[in-house]
């Protein structure tokens, strides 16, 4: 899923500051399940904002609204009659949930409650990790299922580096482990070591950040 | 800032099972010295959200507490310790938007009466208060 996090509530403070009324929206997919913009962070961070700001001596309204999807149009849609008479808005999804409210409403300031960072999986309650960079040149095939982009804090396709310890932690974190060290372990399992020997050509970035915003286009989704 | 006087209000909410009377009997909000305090009986003090807690303070109330069975007796084993990792969430979010934390309390309780649940909410008025004082040199204590 994709990770957020709030950021930290002064920004988010300053950024509101001298609004009078502000919709509050949350969406209730990715963010949802990483705990920074679901319903419930919605309607936490409402009455949190409404205290900051009456301590300051400024109140504020905040109403609340959690979509389905902040990133599909059909879902936007239905904020048209909550916008309405409120100075801004702050969105609690990722950044394409903010462009979303930020192009269907361009009257209103559309400010981010979030910091969006990496597409994670829930290792356990209250934990998240990285496991994919979205780099565009998926090679889980070749490193037995384990990506060295997203869980390399250097991002290495030749590992492991020198700085592996010997209990098969990183260097940069005793608690993270190797991701090279897992790859080899789980090569040896499968009795496919000799693989990893394979020199394999230069990963392409043409279809990352690096090679420009993306646009698709699928004429066979299209009406 | 919020500066309470007396004219306060506290909402206690509580474990049903960290009482010695019946599920019956709800207390009647009443005022002491000033301070109305408002016992709410919960199923389970873990059953309480970070957001209902917040929600009471910018709805009026000047102080929550949660009363918590104690930890040996707390029937969901850890009911009670995730109802107090949740209230110093809330704490912690308070902090950062420099609303004094002492708004919130958690009391582990076992076999309380009424009087005791009126008396802890009273001793979180107190708390609030003290939080609140203007200390001198024009700063204030939080």
């Amino acid at each position: 899923m994709i990770f957020s996090e709030w950021k930290p509530l002064d920004e988010i403070v300053r950024q509101l500051d001298g609004r009078k009324k502000v919709l509050l929206v949350g969406c209730a997919t990715c963010v949802a399940e990483c705990a920074a913009g679901g319903e419930r962070e919605v309607e936490t961070l409402a009455p949190l904002l409404s205290l900051a700001f009456r301590e300051k001596g400024q109140p504020i309204e905040i109403v609340t609204c959690t979509l389905e999807k902040q990133c599909e149009w059909e879902f936007v849609e239905e904020l048209s009659g909550k916008a309405t008479g409120v100075d801004a808005l702050l969105s609690l999804a990722c950044g394409i949930g903010v462009q979303a409210l930020a192009e269907r409403f361009p009257e209103l300031p559309t400010y981010p409650g979030v910091n969006t960072s990496a597409l994670t999986i829930r290792e356990e309650a209250g934990i998240w990790a990285s496991r994919c960079a979205a780099c565009g040149d998926c090679v889980l095939g070749e490193t037995f299922g384990y990506c060295p982009m997203a869980r390399c804090a250097k991002s290495l396709m030749n590992g492991p580096c020198g700085g592996t310890r010997e209990n098969g932690k990183c260097e940069i974190n005793e608690t993270l482990d190797c991701v090279w060290n897992l790859i080899v372990e789980r090569a040896e399992l499968r009795g496919e070591l000799e693989s990893l020997g394979r020199v394999r050509g230069p990963k392409s970035w043409s279809n990352s950040r690096h090679g420009g915003p993306k646009r698709v286009i699928r004429e066979d989704l299209r009406a | 800032m919020h500066v309470p006087t007396r004219g306060m209000k506290i909402v206690v909410l509580y474990c049903q099972h960290c009482v010695t009377y019946g599920k019956e009997s709800p207390i009647a909000p009443r005022e002491h010295d000033g301070v109305v305090v408002q016992t709410v009986m919960m199923p389970c003090s873990s059953k309480v959200q970070a957001s209902e807690v917040l929600k009471l303070l910018a709805a009026g109330a000047d102080g929550v507490e949660i009363v918590a069975c104690s930890d040996e007796s707390c029937r969901l084993l850890v009911g009670s310790r995730m109802a107090e990792k949740r209230l110093q969430y809330a704490q912690r979010l308070l902090n950062e938007v420099h609303v004094p934390k002492e708004r919130l309390g958690f009391s582990w309780k076992s076999g309380v009466g009424p009087e005791e649940l009126e008396a802890i909410g009273l001793r979180r008025a107190s708390a609030v208060e003290a939080s609140t004082v203007e200390a001198p040199g024009g700063g204030e204590k939080t």
